[in-house]
């Protein structure tokens, strides 16, 4: 019999999709290695003039605001994220469970546009947070949200929690319920049987949420473009002001490369820094 | 309608609140509609290993679970070593308990998983690692402290679980069907080894079980369950020997049922008519039933024996012979029998050659220590 | 004590659940103030904007080019990713982990990245910037979420059933017609939906692919925000949210959602 009748099918199709994937990041890869044209959309001969260019002191800040943006975002999101995903798991009503998933999941389903667009009403000097701060008594004059670190970052957590919350409800709802059980008939009351069993436990749903986390929110462009409005600027928005609006797609492609490099280097420093977490894990 | 409990030994209802370890006191507990526990009283005894046998369904896991903590009555009151503890959370009772998944944390080694319950109590560091030792010695797993749960084979979780529930001194030791995992052979050597070290230590045990030899085998008494009630509290040998309804004869060890009718009754005694037989029985099951009326015998497979035509009560043709190594099952079509067949066990390899499967045979009852139910 | 840890935590819960669902509710104040500038609350009340929406030729257009994108990427990439999926369920071959992990990268790869190097590599092709080449970016972004749903979804399948099957005389395309794909077809229509919905609401690859004609509509949304401040996005907004909002209710309550995302363990 034929072990596998159906192989060529199945993996051919993916296969094709694989090759048009990584052909398009050689395409991008290619592209900064090659010269920019000014005022055309050619590209010219082998250069590696763009990544010389790269070394400016400003991209270098745009890179580090990145991270550090990237790194607030992450540890919010955490924060806010964990007790939504443990009252996901233990919430005892069916209904309920619903209902804070449909909540949960929503936003992302929802779309940066309409999402970022959402925040700018809250955000704005004439939107939600000032006129209720104002109505309030509690300010003079409109606080500045937008354009701000803060408006980004928040409007960032608001877009990451949704992942953070699926990742995060994975791991629990795998720990077995005898595991806080045994503890309680140990002594231990629910705060500490949460903090030496379960949390413990959902290390790796931990290590797994705040890295997807992070890749997210590096690529993030709708939020930190609409939010930020040029004065907070993250690797995407650049990528795109240098390719749409100087046309220097050579240049665009080179800061994606590093952008790209930058990322998998992140990545695995965050699995090299979870390695030694990851044995507090079930397994 | 609630049959009485019976006890042991004159005066078992007169315990005093010293020796009584674990006290439930008109007990119910319901999920939704149905009741899984009914207006549940029971008494544990100081040192003793209580049995909770039962069919799936029957309330002994609801019951454990309101021991421990887990479960909060419906109705009814709960008292450890004297102290009323119905509202008590779990990590406020002074329990061991071995989950029939052992539950070991996987992120702590043996020796963190044991010295847990001391840790929680604040014990000095030098007093935990002492008494984990210790525990770990009567379990017989020294040396495996630093290892993790999956580097252990089953029967050695199982080990360190127990190590783990009785190092901290618990009031009563909690045990959710624990072997049911184990295979034959490590059931039966577990078995034992939990039973030596109850007794060594002479902590009071609930052990929670639907295998009937095991509670047999391991108990001091035994409460049989079903739908939520107690149907006989009891040694192992009254429970077997003197079942106090239908249910518990039927649920605990292999019974013949064989259909027979009422002759007299005179005090304690009474006798049944099975076809040209009499046979005598205690009178206490068919109490109110009237002379004359059906009623059904049950006896156990070796009180039993193949007979003579003139002594055999009733006859039938062996079916078939199962070869059980110490002794040999003949299962014999026997038409008056209520299932129709009728299991009885007879010793030595003659069997075999003697009434293979398609022989008539008759048999008798060795001797009077069947029991009658009258068959309301 | 636990019962003051359960307020808390409630109330913990709730103010966490307000934070999600804020700039929704404030959204749908503002779409439907009578002025064009924003005061909340909205000193009048009106559905004129939701009228201009509607009406606006770019959001018009937008919504019919995204549904064009979306069915084509989304069937696509269900059939390639069901397929792949049972192959690497199913089967050992060569460069098997590989090609796994390149499928999956998008997950971790920028989308902008995604896009400029689709736009770049039409461009080097002599692709002209149509539908294909969206489809064919949208395609490769939304394959890891048909691949993740339609493993879990295989994995949860019993083995012996087609093993069954096949004793039964079923040669191996009629086991996989009338066992397999039935028995995945909620796993299936999950992953659908979830690549349905997510390609149609992919906004940063799509802004490097698109081309005026083949605008999606997050990127005419993205257009019209930067240049107009009137309420109009906001009744937009308003739409979105209330559909997307239904059809995952729906997908939560028949398909079983919480099981595709794995935060609740299979019954």
């Amino acid at each position: 019999m034929n072990q596998r009748p159906f192989l060529r099918i199945f993996v051919t199709p993916a296969a094709l999709c694989a090759v048009g994937f990584v052909a398009a990041l050689l395409a991008v890869m290619q592209y900064s290695l090659r010269a920019y044209v000014p005022g055309s959309l050619e590209a010219g001969g082998f250069t590696l003039a763009n990544f010389t260019a790269l070394m400016k002191p400003l991209y270098g800040r745009v890179f580090l605001d990145t991270v550090w943006i990237c790194f607030l975002t992450a540890f919010f999101t955490l924060i806010v994220g964990y007790p939504l995903a443990y009252a996901l798991v233990h919430a005892r009503n069916a209904a309920l469970k619903s209902v804070i998933l449909v909540i949960t999941v929503t936003p992302l389903f929802l779309g940066e546009v309409v999402r970022t667009y959402s925040w700018i009403v809250v955000l704005g000097n004439n939107g939600f947070v000032n006129a209720m701060l104002l109505k309030a008594g509690l300010i003079d004059a409109p606080v500045q949200l937008m354009f701000t670190h803060f408006g980004v970052v928040t409007a960032l957590v608001h877009v990451t929690l949704p992942v953070m919350v699926i990742m995060l409800a994975a791991a629990l709802t795998h720990i077995d319920r005898d595991y806080v059980r045994a503890a309680a008939s140990l002594g231990a009351g629910p705060i500490r049987a949460f903090l030496t069993v379960t949390l413990p436990l959902s290390t790796p749903g931990i290590i797994a949420g705040v890295t997807t986390a992070f890749a997210w929110t590096f690529s993030a462009f709708a939020t930190p473009q609409l939010i930020g409005g040029g004065q907070v600027n993250m690797i995407a928005n650049l990528v795109y002001q240098l390719g749409f609006a100087s046309f220097n797609f050579p240049f665009a492609a080179s800061l994606s490369v590093a952008g790209l490099a930058l990322t998998f280097a992140i990545l695995a420093l965050l699995r090299a820094a979870a390695r030694p977490l990851e044995r507090l894990g079930p397994h | 309608m609630r049959l009485p409990a019976e006890g042991s030994a004159p005066g078992a209802a007169a315990a005093t609140s010293q020796d009584v370890a674990v006290a439930l006191d008109g007990v119910t507990r319901r999920f939704g509609e149905t009741a899984a526990l009914d207006d549940v009283s029971l008494s544990v005894r100081r040192g003793e290993l209580m049995t909770l046998l039962g069919p799936s369904g029957c309330g002994k896991t609801t019951l454990l679970n309101l021991v421990a903590g887990f479960l909060a009555p419906d109705r009814g009151e709960i008292a450890i070593d004297g102290e009323r503890v119905t509202d008590r959370p779990a990590y406020r009772r002074e329990i061991g308990i071995m989950f029939q998944s052992y539950a070991l944390f996987p992120h702590m080694s043996v020796a963190a998983n044991v010295g847990y319950g001391l840790r929680m109590r604040r014990r000095p560091k030098a007093e935990i690692a002492r008494r984990v030792e210790e525990a770990l010695a009567l379990v017989k797993l020294a040396g495996l402290e630093d290892r993790r749960p999956r580097q252990l084979s089953g029967g050695q979780q199982q080990r360190v679980a127990l190590a783990r529930a009785l190092v901290i001194r618990p009031k009563v030791l909690l045990l959710d069907e624990p072997f049911s995992a184990l295979d034959r052979n490590l059931r039966g050597a577990m078995q034992v080894e939990l039973k030596q070290i109850q007794q060594q230590l002479g902590v009071s045990t609930i052990f929670v079980t639907h295998d009937q030899s095991e509670a047999l085998s391991l108990s001091d008494r035994i409460a049989v369950m079903a739908a939520g009630r107690i149907r006989q509290l009891g040694t192992p040998d009254e429970i077997y020997r003197r079942p106090s309804d239908r249910f518990v004869a039927s649920f605990v060890g292999d019974v013949n049922v064989l259909p027979a009718r009422l002759e007299w009754i005179d005090g304690a005694t009474a006798v049944v008519a099975l076809g040209e037989t009499r046979v005598e029985v205690p009178a206490r099951p068919l109490a109110g039933t009237t002379i004359g009326a059906p009623v059904d015998l049950f006896v156990r497979p070796e009180e039993l024996r193949v007979a003579e035509e003139g002594e055999a009560a009733v006859h039938g043709t062996v079916a078939a012979q199962i070869y059980q190594g110490g002794h040999v099952d003949l299962h014999v079509d026997v038409q008056e029998a209520a299932s129709g067949r009728v299991l009885l066990r007879v010793s030595g390899h003659e069997a075999m050659a003697r009434w293979p499967a398609g022989t008539r045979i008759g048999i008798a009852l060795v001797a009077d220590r069947a029991i009658a139910f009258s068959r309301a | 004590m636990p019962r003051l840890l359960a307020v808390l935590g409630g109330i913990t819960v709730i103010a966490i659940l307000g934070f999600i669902m804020l700039p929704a509710v404030v959204v749908t104040l503002a779409a439907f103030n009578g002025r064009a500038i924003l005061s909340f609350p909205p000193e009048t009340w009106s559905w004129r904007w939701f009228a201009k929406a509607l009406a606006y030729e770019d959001f018009g257009s937008g919504f019919r080019n995204g549904l064009i994108v979306t069915a084509w990427a989304s069937t696509i990439a269900l059939v390639v990713g069901a397929a792949f999926a049972l192959a690497l369920e199913r089967y050992e071959f060569r460069f098997k982990r590989t090609l796994e992990i390149v499928l999956l990268s998008p997950l971790v790869v920028p989308h902008f990245t995604v896009g400029l190097g689709f736009l770049i590599l039409a461009a080097q092709l002599g692709v002209a910037r149509g539908y294909a080449v969206v489809v064919a970016c949208h395609v490769v972004l939304v394959l890891p979420f048909v691949l993740r749903s339609v493993y879990v979804s295989l994995r949860n399948l019993d083995p012996r059933l087609e093993l069954a099957a096949a004793s039964l005389g079923a040669p191996p395309h009629r086991v996989l017609t009338t066992v397999t794909l039935p028995l995945l077809l909620p796993g299936l229509v999950s992953g659908w939906l979830f690549a349905a919905i997510l390609s149609f609401n992919e906004f940063t690859a799509s802004l490097f692919v698109t081309a005026q004609r083949t605008q999606t509509l997050p990127v005419a949304l993205y257009n019209y925000v930067r240049e107009y401040a009137d309420p109009s996005m906001a009744a937009v907004s308003v739409l979105y949210i209330v559909l997307t909002a239904v059809l995952l209710t729906f997908a939560t309550v028949f398909l079983g959602l919480g099981k595709v995302l794995n935060v609740e363990a299979p019954r």
